[in-house]
Order: structure tokens, then sequence, then C-alpha cells
């Protein structure tokens, strides 16, 4: 049997996962509605999940390989810019969608109650999709070119791991903080476009970090993501190992977690109110 | 186990009109210099305390505003009071809609899922219910088709079979009953009372419609802004309801603070007059009549719309009287005047009415008042046949018999 205490005057700090965890079911059903849904009355259907990851691909090659030739070591060049892809992808897919999740679900937000944590936490479930498609792509890449991987390969999964925290971090505050102020809804759109070129997915990191002062540098790895992005590639084509700034961009992402945690938490009981 | 299911202690909610708190980021910089903050804010809950017990089957009545949604909110945990606590011993579900999170591209099937979950039901205990929702829902054959295809009327009846096929201990519903066609309203409320009333559930259900309280509940709890005025027997719960109606009628229209709308102009006075009275409240039924409703306005309105609802002595719906449906739009110009409703014959028979009205001016509400008029009507010879229409309260259809 269950109880149930709500106190206004008491506030709990507990991030409440044992909740979570209860409605697993729940979280399970909307990742599942948002993958089915994604690709509803399409013609190309899921091929487009492959489209896009292959065309950045070709406009990267381009510009950063044909036109500015990026030097970029023994590894091709398209196998490089992929490593780079397959986190930036899951990435900005996450904050995308994550801005209106919770708008997106008020309809559920205002008649019912659970976890709202279930709503950004799906979106990041529902990317594993397109960071799987990207992953495959590099690996069919890396049979293509028969190139063997670095013996880094063994710590990939835990700047994978990196890459998950990093997205749900920003997910999380970008959700909430939309709720709050819409202006985020035009924001998103523009981070995620302007990251693509502030973040090392076409180019080398030493590139940006040769030719930029000291302090810029730092600035540059306030991005979460630039510093995983450097961890991956190193894991996986065995280059530079991540510099001295990358640790910049870690500290970043789990400070950046741990606060939208508990921001979400505070914002959540008011949620229904101001959504 | 404690007998309590529910308990409510102090609980008070507190909502600011301006919401400062969403919108942009400019609004929240300068709500940051601007004064009279409490002005702008509401106790839509005021210092409610009450106790519910296991296996009974309570009714939450009120007007508009009366503060009953917010009593559902609180207590589904959509949102914290402000104030207060309550605790809830048992497992609880609260329908405050049928159909939540339903996704148009998604199969009938995929939706039970999809609903069952939100609802809190896990998936095994869906699978194994599946059979039954699909038949009491009646649209087996349309099961993997999405739902947007489906009419409304299948759409309805699914929502509400996979709510009918939730097992809580303790429900929380709102008037949700309201919903799909006559049979299955029938069939969905016969679910209700059964589950209710044979397997000892808790039920906390909120209604305007007297009729369903009364049908349904065991217990009644009185709303009134906020707060608590009466809580005792469904009957006795009515009783009070429907006099603290009357006890509004007693003060003058103009004088009502019960009003909701920006106010930028106000019904005053509502008056009937018929061929024989002037201002009169009891007239017999089907004669030449004209209902006057007389208003000040601050500033010349444009685009306005008048609605009257006319609703019996057990506050159910008879009709509305919408200038939209009738003329459209009107313009009022002048800073007073009386706008009036004019009937050949009165079509209502014999029996107590209320009229609510709502003001609108360019899509704004600008005056809304429940209760606002009470009148009351004789029995008369409606149809000049010699034969009295006995029945109370309802429409009379101004008709002729022919055979051919």
């Amino acid at each position: 049997m269950g109880k149930i205490v709500v106190d206004a005057n008491k506030s709990k700090l507990s991030l409440g996962l044992r909740e979570l965890f209860q409605y697993k079911d729940l979280f399970i059903t909307l990742a599942y509605r948002d993958l089915r849904v994604r690709y509803a009355q399409t013609i190309l259907g899921f091929i487009w999940a492959f489209v896009q990851p292959l065309s950045s691909l070709l406009i990267f090659t381009f510009v950063f390989n044909k036109v500015i030739k990026v030097d970029t070591g023994d590894a091709p060049y398209q196998i490089f810019a992929m490593s780079g892809m397959i986190s930036w992808t899951y990435f900005a897919f996450v904050l995308n969608q994550s801005g209106n999740s919770i708008i997106g679900a008020q309809g559920m937000v205002k008649k019912i109650y659970f976890p709202r944590l279930i709503i950004p936490l799906s979106k990041a479930v529902v990317g594993f999709v397109d960071f799987g498609i990207a992953f495959l792509l590099m690996i069919g890449l890396m049979i293509y070119f028969q190139y063997i991987p670095s013996s880094n390969i063994i710590y990939l999964p835990i700047f994978i791991l990196l890459t998950v925290i990093s997205a749900l971090a920003v997910g999380i505050w970008v959700s909430v903080l939309t709720i709050r102020y819409r202006d985020f809804q035009h924001i998103v759109p523009f981070i995620v476009q302007f990251g693509l070129y502030a973040t090392p997915i076409g180019y080398t990191t030493s590139t940006a970090v040769d030719k930029l002062p000291k302090w810029l540098s730092i600035i540059y790895y306030l991005n979460p993501i630039a510093g995983i992005i450097d961890g991956v590639r190193w894991s996986i084509l065995g280059t530079e190992a991540p510099n001295q700034y990358a640790y910049i961009s870690f500290s970043i992402v789990i400070i950046i977690f741990i606060s939208g945690l508990f921001y979400f938490k505070k914002v959540e009981k008011v949620m229904a109110d101001i959504v | 186990m404690s007998d309590i299911a529910i308990k409510v202690e102090n609980l008070s909610k507190l909502y600011e009109i301006g919401n400062s708190k969403s919108g942009s980021i400019y609004e929240s910089f300068s709500s940051l210099f601007s004064k009279n903050k409490e002005a702008s804010s509401f106790w839509a809950l005021n210092d409610l305390t009450f106790d519910i017990n296991h296996g009974d089957i309570v009714g939450v009545m009120g007007r508009n505003g009366a503060g009953k949604s917010t009593l559902l909110k609180v207590l589904s945990r959509i949102t914290q009071p402000t104030k207060g606590r309550f605790t809830i011993n048992g497992r609880v579900s609260s329908l405050l809609e049928v159909g939540t999170g339903f996704h148009p591209e998604l199969s009938g099937r995929e939706n039970i899922f999809l609903n069952g979950t939100i609802l809190g039901m896990s998936r095994s205990e869906i699978r194994q219910k599946m059979d039954e929702i699909v038949d009491f829902s009646g649209v087996e054959k349309f099961l993997d088709t999405p739902v947007k295809h489906y009419s409304s009327g299948m759409y309805v009846r699914l929502a509400f079979a996979v709510a009918a096929h939730l097992e809580p201990e303790i429900l929380i519903i709102d008037e949700v009953l309201a919903v799909g066609d006559a049979t299955f309203q029938k069939k969905a409320i016969g679910k209700m009372k059964s589950v209710s009333q044979t397997e000892g559930r808790t039920v906390l259900f909120v209604s305007h419609n007297i009729g369903s309280i009364q049908h349904l509940c065991t217990h009644s709890i009185v709303l009134n802004q906020g707060q608590m005025v009466h809580s005792g027997t469904t009957d006795s719960g009515i009783k009070y309801y429907l006099s603290s109606n009357q006890d509004n009628l007693k003060i003058p229209l103009s004088e009502r603070t019960d009003r909701k709308g920006n106010q930028t102009a106000k019904i005053d006075d509502i008056t009937i007059n018929t061929q024989s009275n002037q201002n009169t409240s009891e007239f017999l039924s089907g004669i030449k009549g004209e209902f006057v409703f007389k208003y000040t306005s601050k500033e010349p309105l444009i685009k306005v719309g008048l609605r009257v609802e006319v609703l019996n002595s057990m506050q159910k719906s008879i009709t509305v009287l919408n200038t939209y449906h009738s003329i459209g739009e009107f313009d009022l110009l002048n800073k007073e005047g009386e706008l009036k409703c004019q009937f050949d014959r009165i079509p209502l028979s014999h029996g107590n009415y209320y009229l609510n009205f709502i003001l609108i001016s360019n899509q704004d509400i600008v005056d809304q008042v429940e209760s606002a008029f009470s009148f009351s009507i004789e029995q008369s010879d409606f149809f000049n046949s010699g034969n009295i229409p006995l029945f109370k309260e309802s429409a009379i259809l101004d008709h002729t018999w022919n055979i051919t």
C-alpha cells in the first residue's frame, strides 16, 4: 500500500530516483512513442536517419578537407569528421528536442502527476538511435578505409557516457528554462547552429587552440561537448590526448548536470502552473 | 490500515494572476521593478481541512472559480500547495481528463499502452487487461488504425475504456463522465458505480452536475471562493449548495462581488417584462415576454456578445441564449443601456430557473456572474388544448401534429 505525504513547508532534497524507477514503464512508452512518431508519414521513413549524418559528412569533407585542408594525420578525413560527429549529433539532437519537450507535453503535465524528469530523460533515450546510426556509419567508414582504431578504444565507453551526461545536463537546463522563458525556443536552434562551428567536429582542436589567445581557448572549452569530442577522437584515432583545457569541459559537464537536476526539482513543483 | 484515506490539513494554494514567472526574460526583469505583487495574487484554496474515510464516495460541489479544480490538481500532485499538507493512504489514481497523452499518429493499441502507463498502470498489467479494455471500448476492428482516423466518439470510448480499468484504492476524478454518447455514458457511470460500491473504493468526484453527484456520492463537500463552506451527506450538501445560490440572489446584482472578467462593463440588473407585468419574477409559461439586461460601461465596447445560460433548480443547464448564435456580434457604443432578449412565447415549463451570463467583448470576458437571477414559472395551458403540460423545469417546444 502506498502512502503519499505532501507538505508545503517541508521541501525534500532527494531527487526521487526511486520514484523515477517506479515510472520506468511510462519512460519506455514515451520513448517508444517519440521513435514511432518521428518518421510517421514520411516516404523515406527510417532512411532519413542515415541521410542527415551522411549529408553533414559530405559538407564537412568539402569545406574542411577540400577547401581549408585541415591536417588530420594518418586518419582519413571522413573517419576524423565522423568521430567528432557521433557525439555532436547526439548532443545536438537532445538539446534541440529538450527545449520544447515540456511545453510539448503540457497536456500531460497539466492533467496528471508523474516525475517530470521523465520528459527530458526520454528525449535522451530517443537520441540513442541517432547516436547508433552515426556509430554504424563510422564503423562502415573504418571498414571501407581499412582503418584500425587505436588501442585507446577501451576508453571510448567512458567518453560515450560523458556525451550522454553532457547532453542530458544541457537538455535538462534548457527544458526548464524554456518553460519560464520562451525566448529559449529561439535561442536553442541558434546555439546548435553556432555550436556546429564552435565545436571541434570538422577540424582539430589544435588548429583552434594554437591560433587562439589563452583566454579565448578557455572560453572555447566552456563548451561542454568540446573536451568530450577530443576524448572520443583520442580513443578512436589515438591522436592528440585531450589537452589541459579539456578538463574545463569535463568539469563544466558535471557542474551543469548536478545543478540542472536540482533546478529542475525546484521548478517541478510549480511546473503545471507556469507551463 | 487506518480508516482515513485522504487527510487534508490547512491546505492553501496561492496563484499569481500576473504570472510573472513565465513569459519572456524582458518581462521577468521588468517585474523585478514593479510593485504591488500581493495585489495580483489570490487564494484559490484557503485553509481547507477535512478527512475522507476509506470507502467513501465524496462529491465536491461549488461554482466556477470556487477552487474545485485546484483542489483536484493539488491532491493529484500536479501542482504543489502553498501552505498546509495532505496525506493519502493507498494506491491513488487521478483522472482529470480521459485520453491524456493520446497521440494521433499511434494506433489504438499503442495508445492504450501510452495512456495506461501515464495513468500509472504497468505494461504487464495493461497486457493482461488488453482484451477487457478493447471489449469495453468496442473499437476492436480499428485497433491497429492510427487514432487520428477515429471518430471523436470512438476516441473517447477508447480513452474511457483505459481509464475504467484502473484499479486504484483511491480515485480522484473530474467531470470526465460528461463525454461520449448516451449509451456509453450509462455504461461508464454504471462501471464507476459498481467499482466504487462493490469493491469499496474511495472516490473523490468533482462535478458541476448535481444530478450525477446525487446519483454516485455518499458524502459531499461544498467549496466557495477557496474555502470549504459545508461538508456532510450528499443530500445535505446539495441542499446547502442550492440554498447558497439563493443567498447570493438576495444581494442586488450590481453589488455582487463574485464576478469574473475585466469589468470594463457590468450587467447591473436583470429584469423580466411580460405583457401584463413589468419587472416580474413570476409568470405563466408560454406568454409573451422579454429578458432585460441593463448594463453600464466605462468605455464604448466593440464586438460584444452576451451568452445567457438557463438552468433549472438542480443547476442543470436547460438552454443557452447566445447573441452569437442568433444575431452575431454587436457594438455597445453608449455608456449605459439595455440588451433585450424577446420571446413571443416563453418556452419553459413550470418550475424555478436560474440565469448565468457571460458578457464578452473582442473575445475577452468582460463580466460574468453565475446564478445572477432567478425566476419561477407557473403552469399554464401552453398549447391551448385544455391539457396543461405537467413536466417540470424543461423546455417546451412549440409544435403541432398532423395526421395524413
